[in-house]
């Protein structure tokens, strides 16, 4: 309760001395306060006589003013009558003047009606045009140009009335020329730098072999996007040429805003198309990974097996690096018993080699199988995104459609392209395996056969 | 020497309307057909002096009994074979990518379009026909490689069994 009533007391005072009160401290009980407004309240009486007797002191005065205002109004009444008067005597000199200048102009006024049309053609010309970026500050003339033309009061000199001819002109005979200049480019990251610029008719601008293009009107920045690095190549060889030929890729939209460049900075890169495939395609390339790594270090083991073996076939004493020296191993311990006997020892000692040869072979085989299968999931997997996107926006729209179908085709290449060279690469090494096999398998006993004979 | 430039360039004109893959497919027939023309020239020429020699070493044997003969020609018959039959998977191999290739330009040349449908919304057919010759070139070359590879290995495979088994019967044994 206490702290309400302090609060109370607090606003109450707080709005005393906005209202410009004697009261200064702030009340610290109720009563205080009542105090404290009665008091002002006695303050605002004595202020309210005191005006009221100012104005009686003023009222005298008063009739004086008003007649005073009165013989004004009468005055400027009658000004204003004289001027209304006035101008419409103007009016009809104005009129008249207007209809001599009419008649005096004749036929110039077709004149400038053609010459309007063919500045304002001019200046959207200009606005697109390439030249802008080498001439800047074209469009300005033409704008005064054309506001002159309109106007009422004002007409062409025959000096603009030729520089706009002198524009034309200059802007077809700019169309057919390739020139070097200099100018400020602006870069992808925002910077800008005065570069010598090369500028092929009004198709394209090339600057250090970079492709440029214009925005607002007559600023010029690198395309974010560059054409292949053929082209680019083929613009810094442009630039540098002196004389005769060189060939060059210009865009054939160019003279009407360039929409070729620019659908191509839209186009995706290769890692973007990668991107495309979604988690399928994700999984398809790592699958492509695992099955090259395993490729590769089958191929580094076997080639090394095969060295030893082809040394072991050479030598006469069996050495235990090898497959087939642990098999003529198995024959050398066994030298006395029958053929049989030494044949099944061999077979048994061949059986044992062959996991170590033939691992990871089996998973190669079924990498490149599984490969376009993933891919295919993948083709699917887009359809139905696809079939979505018609469901929600219509069959109407192609673009809305593109995405998910582009989607399904990048992870068909995906699985194409990790199956093909896994295809190669496990017939490479699976050769290799099945030699050392055979060499093991089908030789061995002859090789201990042909030993044996030779002793 | 004009009519050779007309051939370069109508195969130019070829490769650039089939896209990339083109070079591909190019590159796996000109391997898989070396390594066919290698096998006939070895079946022809080097082939029937491994053949001989084996026999050669064969009939010398004083006794062609024993448990030792057998394995001995066991030994012989598996080294020329593998020399004979060698090289053959890598051509099987390349018969059977060479669709997977061509399909390969099919999906290529099919992403294309669909970019062409995405940036002009499909009102332009003549801007998607470059595409769909990307596409269906690549298919065409990749089924002729095939195809022209399957009748090659056909014979190439019939060959060097048929020489493998005639090369055990050259081995006979006494009994």
């Amino acid at each position: 309760m206490k702290t309400i009533a302090k609060r109370l007391i607090a606003v109450a005072a707080a709005g005393l001395i906005s209202a410009g009160a004697v009261a200064e401290e702030k009340a610290t009980s109720l009563d205080q306060l009542l105090k404290m407004v009665q008091q002002s309240k006695i303050a605002e009486t004595k202020e309210h006589r005191q005006r009221e007797a100012e104005f009686r002191r003023q009222k005298a005065n008063q009739q004086a003013l008003l007649t005073k205002a009165q013989n004004t109004r009468a005055s400027e009444e009658a000004r204003s009558a004289e001027l209304e008067k006035k101008y419409q005597e103007q009016e009809v000199a104005v009129q008249q003047k207007r209809k001599q200048l009419d008649e005096r102009m004749g036929s110039l006024k077709e004149l400038f009606g053609h010459l309007t049309s063919t500045a304002g053609d001019l200046r959207a010309n200009l606005q697109s045009s390439l030249v802008s970026a080498q001439y800047p500050g074209r469009t300005e003339f033409l704008d005064k140009l054309i506001g002159k033309m309109n106007s009422q009061t004002k007409l062409p000199t025959i000096d603009e009335i030729e520089r706009l001819w002198y524009e034309l002109q200059r802007e077809i005979v700019e169309d057919g020329k390739v020139v070097k200049f200099t100018g400020t480019v602006i870069k992808p990251n925002g910077e800008q730098a005065e570069q010598e610029v090369v500028r092929i008719g009004n198709f394209n601008l090339v600057s250090n072999g970079k492709y440029l293009e214009m925005t607002d009107g007559n600023k010029m920045a690198e395309l974010i996007r560059q054409p292949d690095s053929k082209y680019q190549s083929m613009a810094a060889d442009l630039q540098t040429a002196t004389s005769g030929f060189s060939p060059v890729g210009i865009d054939p939209t160019g003279p009407t805003g360039g929409s070729y460049l620019k659908a191509m900075i839209n186009s995706p890169s290769i890692v973007e198309r990668w991107h495309q495939g979604g988690p399928v395609g994700y999984i398809i390339s790592a699958v492509g990974v695992v099955a090259m790594l395993l490729a590769i270090w089958r191929l580094i083991v076997l080639s090394g097996v095969s060295a030893r073996v082809n040394a072991q076939l050479r030598s006469e004493t069996p050495n235990t690096n090898n497959p087939l020296g642990r098999v003529l191993a198995v024959a050398d311990e066994n030298k006395g018993v029958d053929g049989e006997t030494l044949e099944l020892k061999m077979e048994e000692a061949v059986l044992k080699e062959r996991p170590a040869i033939e691992s990871g072979l089996n998973l190669l085989k079924i990498i490149s199988m599984v490969a376009p299968l993933l891919g295919l999931l993948g083709t699917v997997v887009g359809m139905i995104v696809t079939f979505q996107a018609i469901t929600i926006f219509g069959a109407g729209d192609p673009k809305a459609m593109a995405g998910g179908i582009s989607g399904a085709l990048v992870t068909t290449v995906l699985g194409l392209v990790v199956a093909i060279p896994t295809v190669l690469m496990h017939t490479i090494v699976n050769g290799r395996a099945k030699r050392i096999l055979h060499i093991l398998d089908e030789q061995s006993t002859g090789i201990v056969a042909e030993n044996a004979e030779r002793k | 020497m004009h009519a050779l430039n007309d051939a370069w360039a109508a195969v130019n004109a070829f490769m650039a309307s089939g896209g990339p893959v083109l070079f591909l497919i190019a590159g796996l027939t000109f391997f898989m057909w070396t390594l066919i023309f290698e096998r006939v020239f070895y079946f022809h020429k080097s082939m029937k002096g491994d053949v001989q020699t084996a026999v050669d070493q064969w009939e010398k044997r004083s006794e062609r009994k024993s448990w030792n003969a057998h394995q001995i020609r066991y030994a012989l018959i598996s080294r020329v074979s593998e020399k004979i039959n060698s090289n053959l998977d890598m051509i099987q191999a390349c018969v059977s990518l060479a669709p997977l290739f061509g399909l390969l330009g099919t999906v290529w040349g099919m992403i294309n379009v669909f970019e062409v449908l995405a940036i002009t919304g499909g009102g332009d057919a003549k801007q998607m026909a470059s595409g769909v010759s990307m596409a269906t070139i690549p298919t065409m070359a990749g089924m002729v490689a095939a195809l022209s590879g399957v009748f090659a290995n056909t014979y190439v495979t019939r060959k060097a069994e048929r020489e493998s088994q005639l090369l055990e019967d050259h081995l006979t044994m006494d009994h």
